[in-house]
């Protein structure tokens, strides 16, 4: 039977399925949420406790304020850009990247190549 | 914020030394004592694990296993420290901190990510789990040249960017592009280094050419030489030789990486 933390990842999983941000995306943000984002690359996942310590962390100039900061939350989470799993205090949020694109060369290349890779022994 | 820092090594081009460059500087931050990972985000054409001694059968898994589930992040690091081999320069990173995180260098591998895309998530997840797991210093992540969606995710995650380029007219259009995008990621720190200059040069005029153009830091210039690609990727030159001008040159840039706070 699947426990509590199967749930959440799994939760986590079909979310993020729903889109994403692509790298490319992140350099047109504004300062405000490309902040947050890049935050959160780094630190994968979050609590809003956590995420108002590390804005308090920051120099003045740079720090949010919570209206701002709680603002920006929303504005990416309803994007698709953050996933937040919980509510209030106990939310956490987690940064959600697009899947990258695969080549758009007919299928029946990739067989072809694979199919002539697989019964070889060794790359040279 | 994680302890470890990221340092992306860039170049818009191929051909700037990008991969003898990233494996040279990690090898002699973790020289300096620090616990330094290399990660090869190239992963359409990837070669940085030739200089650390690497082949298909030392290999293991790779970040291709980590990218489709089947390795951890732990399974993937490769102690370069314990599995130094003959060579003259790479035998001095003994006992050292070091670990490679190589790509994939099997055909059907390479194929398999051309053909299904990155998940960038996961990918992102195995770079910053990589400073977690090996309570990192410093993490190197040899890029793919140009712009990509791997590049840009790792210099979005950088706290160090270095762009490489060659006093060329084509590298220099191209470092500006990179340099602007950088610049719309927030980059903490970002440094350019100059390779493969011709030693007729005037070094210091390069230098402050560069800087006025791109209004950012050149940590080093290195010259064009016939000695590394004598080398033939077959040693880490800066420990082989760390007389050498490039060597020298070199260690400036691992300073100024060491530098950052």
């Amino acid at each position: 039977m699947p426990g509590v933390f199967d749930r959440l990842n799994k939760e986590i999983k079909d979310k993020q399925q729903e889109g994403g941000i692509t790298p490319l995306d992140l350099a047109g943000l504004p300062p405000a949420l490309r902040k947050i984002m890049r935050l959160m690359l780094r630190e994968l996942q979050m609590t809003y406790p956590r995420l108002c310590e590390a804005m308090d962390s920051m120099p003045e100039a740079e720090r949010l304020s919570r209206n701002d900061l709680q603002d920006t939350l929303s504005t990416l989470t309803q994007q698709f850009w953050l996933i937040r799993i919980g509510e209030g205090e106990k939310a956490i949020y987690k940064v959600n990247l697009r899947h990258g694109a695969g080549s758009t060369l007919a299928s029946g290349i990739w067989s072809s190549l694979n199919a002539k890779l697989k019964d070889k022994p060794k790359d040279t | 914020m994680n302890k470890g820092k990221i340092v992306s090594i860039h170049s818009f081009r191929g051909g700037t030394g990008k991969s003898n460059t990233t494996a040279n500087l990690a090898a002699q931050v973790a020289m300096a004592g620090k616990r330094v990972g290399v990660v090869d985000t190239d992963i359409q054409s990837p070669g940085i694990h030739v200089l650390f001694g690497l082949d298909e059968n030392k290999m293991g898994k790779t970040m291709n296993d980590f990218l489709h589930g089947t390795a951890t992040i732990r399974e993937i690091g490769f102690p370069i420290g314990d599995h130094v081999g003959g060579a003259e320069g790479l035998s001095k990173l003994a006992g050292k901190n070091l670990w490679l995180f190589p790509s994939s260098i099997r055909g059907r591998e390479i194929s398999q990510i051309l053909r299904d895309g990155v998940d960038f998530n996961k990918l992102n997840e195995g770079l910053q789990t990589t400073i977690s797991e090996f309570d990192l210093d410093y993490l190197f992540i040899d890029t793919h040249p140009g712009l990509n969606e791997e590049t840009l995710l790792s210099i979005a995650t950088s706290d160090v960017l270095i762009i490489i380029l060659r006093p060329d007219n084509q590298d220099l259009q191209g470092t500006s592009v990179t340099v602007d995008i950088a610049r719309s990621l927030d980059v903490p720190n970002l440094m350019l280094m100059v390779n493969k200059a011709l030693p007729k040069y005037d070094f210091a005029e390069i230098k402050n050419e560069i800087e006025a153009k791109f209004n950012a830091p050149v940590a080093g210039v290195l010259p064009l030489s016939f000695d590394i690609a004598e080398n033939a990727s077959g040693d880490l030159f800066s420990l082989r030789y760390p007389d050498h001008q490039w060597s020298q040159a070199l260690r400036g840039v691992a300073q100024a990486v060491l530098a950052v706070e």
